[in-house]
């Protein structure tokens, strides 16, 4: 894996908060190869979310904290040579809303066509992972779950 | 007798005296927009990979200049922040803009119980207005008086739904989207009604009390009540309706 740069085209998709997807186009990474180990970070703005609703993405703003705590991190450590694999076996650390969650073993497909590489996985985060309070609509409270869909495509520089 | 159709009148007044004090501050408030401003999202949606061991034909990032918090990282440290492009004002929380942001969900959210709340003396105002006309022998009734009253609540109810709306503080740079702008748009046919229909209601009455058959302008009252009760649950609906839920569209 020498010499290797990438330019990844990364879809972030969070449902719920309240019911809808909201989509992320403005995700920003980088990754590090060094003896072996490649470390990763991914970044996007939690204003960038887009449901298409703006009302609803002002309160989502509101309840994760997202003028206080503008960006959603993921750092994720990869041997290199598994870096070619068809399933990518992760340990995610997720930081968002001002809290940090750790994720064991989550898993992401890829399929490598030529230099392209698609990789699609669902980071299973809830709610309480970040210490948000869930909105309710008269005491009723939206789910906890709120998996992150993650839908990248790789190309070499 | 005077004096009761005074009191009368007062009733329903006293609901379009307090919407009109609501629409008086609309002018000013409508202006009223936060300063404080959210972090700008970036613009480009690309991530890069690369390995420790630069190509020498491989594009280097840009320089991070002084001023900024977050330097790239050292060949081999795992990346940071700073070596995404994102600048300070991105990065940085803006506890002003989220306490903005607390404020705006807190107005809206008593915006939205009291919308809701309105709706059961708004309904029953609708349902009793069927003892409230009189076909002969017009003159004082309790069946008019009771519509009245109900009018009043539901009239002062809209008032305060409105006022909690038109105070909540604006987002700037925000793009309204979506269900919102139907919610909006409505006010422009509810919000003249909830003034028409007690003026209208209560030029009704009068005619009525005064043994005369509702007639002339007054006679518009109903259809001018339904109409602005149509309009606001049309707004209600607007965005109380599941995003997801989009029948309009096909697969």
């Amino acid at each position: 894996m020498k010499n290797r740069c990438l330019l990844v085209f990364m879809l972030l998709t969070l449902p719920a908060l309240p019911q809808a997807d909201r989509t992320c186009h403005a995700a920003k990474g980088k990754g590090v190869c060094h003896a072996g180990q490649c470390d990763f970070l991914l970044a996007a703005p939690v204003k960038s979310f887009d449901s298409g609703d703006s009302n609803r993405d002002l309160h989502m703003l509101q309840v994760t904290r997202g003028a206080q705590f503008p960006i959603v991190s993921v750092r994720l450590r990869l041997p290199e040579a598994n870096l070619a694999s068809p399933t990518l076996d992760c340990d995610l650390e997720v930081q968002f809303a001002g809290n940090t969650a750790h994720y064991s073993h989550v898993p992401f497909t890829q399929i490598v066509e030529g230099t392209v590489h698609h990789i699609t996985g669902t980071v299973p985060s809830t709610l309480t992972d970040f210490k948000i309070d869930p909105p309710s609509f008269f005491t009723v409270p939206i789910k906890n779950e709120i998996p992150v869909r993650v839908d990248a495509i790789w190309h070499p520089l | 007798m005077r004096m009761k159709i005074d009191l009368k009148i007062m009733r329903p007044a006293s609901g379009v005296a307090a919407l009109l004090f609501v629409l008086a501050h609309t002018v000013a408030l409508s202006a009223q927009v936060a300063s404080f401003t959210l972090p700008d999202a970036p613009t480009p949606n690309l991530l890069a990979f690369a390995d420790g061991q630069q190509s020498p034909t491989q594009a280097t990032p840009p320089a991070t200049s002084s001023s900024s918090p977050q330097t790239p990282s050292k060949t081999g440290a795992p990346p940071s922040l700073g070596d995404l492009g994102l600048s300070p004002e991105q990065i940085q929380g803006n506890a002003q803009a989220q306490a903005l942001l607390d404020k705006r969900t807190h107005m809206l959210k008593v915006h939205q119980r009291l919308g809701l709340l309105t709706t059961i003396p708004l309904a029953t105002t609708l349902f009793a207005s069927a003892g409230a006309p009189c076909n002969h022998n017009c003159g004082p009734s309790a069946g008019a008086d009771f519509h009245a009253a109900l009018g009043s609540v539901s009239v002062g109810m809209y008032a305060a739904t409105a006022y909690y709306a038109i105070r909540a503080p604006r987002i700037p740079g925000t793009e309204k989207k979506g269900a919102i702008r139907w919610h909006e748009a409505l006010i422009w046919i509810h919000g003249p009604g909830f003034i028409l229909t007690p003026i209208l209601g209560a030029m009704a009455l009068s005619q009525q009390d005064n043994g005369q058959k509702v007639h002339g302008i007054a006679a518009a009252h109903s259809a001018v009540a339904v109409t602005t009760f149509a309009a606001y649950g049309a707004s209600i609906v607007a965005v109380s309706w599941p995003i997801h839920v989009k029948f309009w569209e096909h697969q």
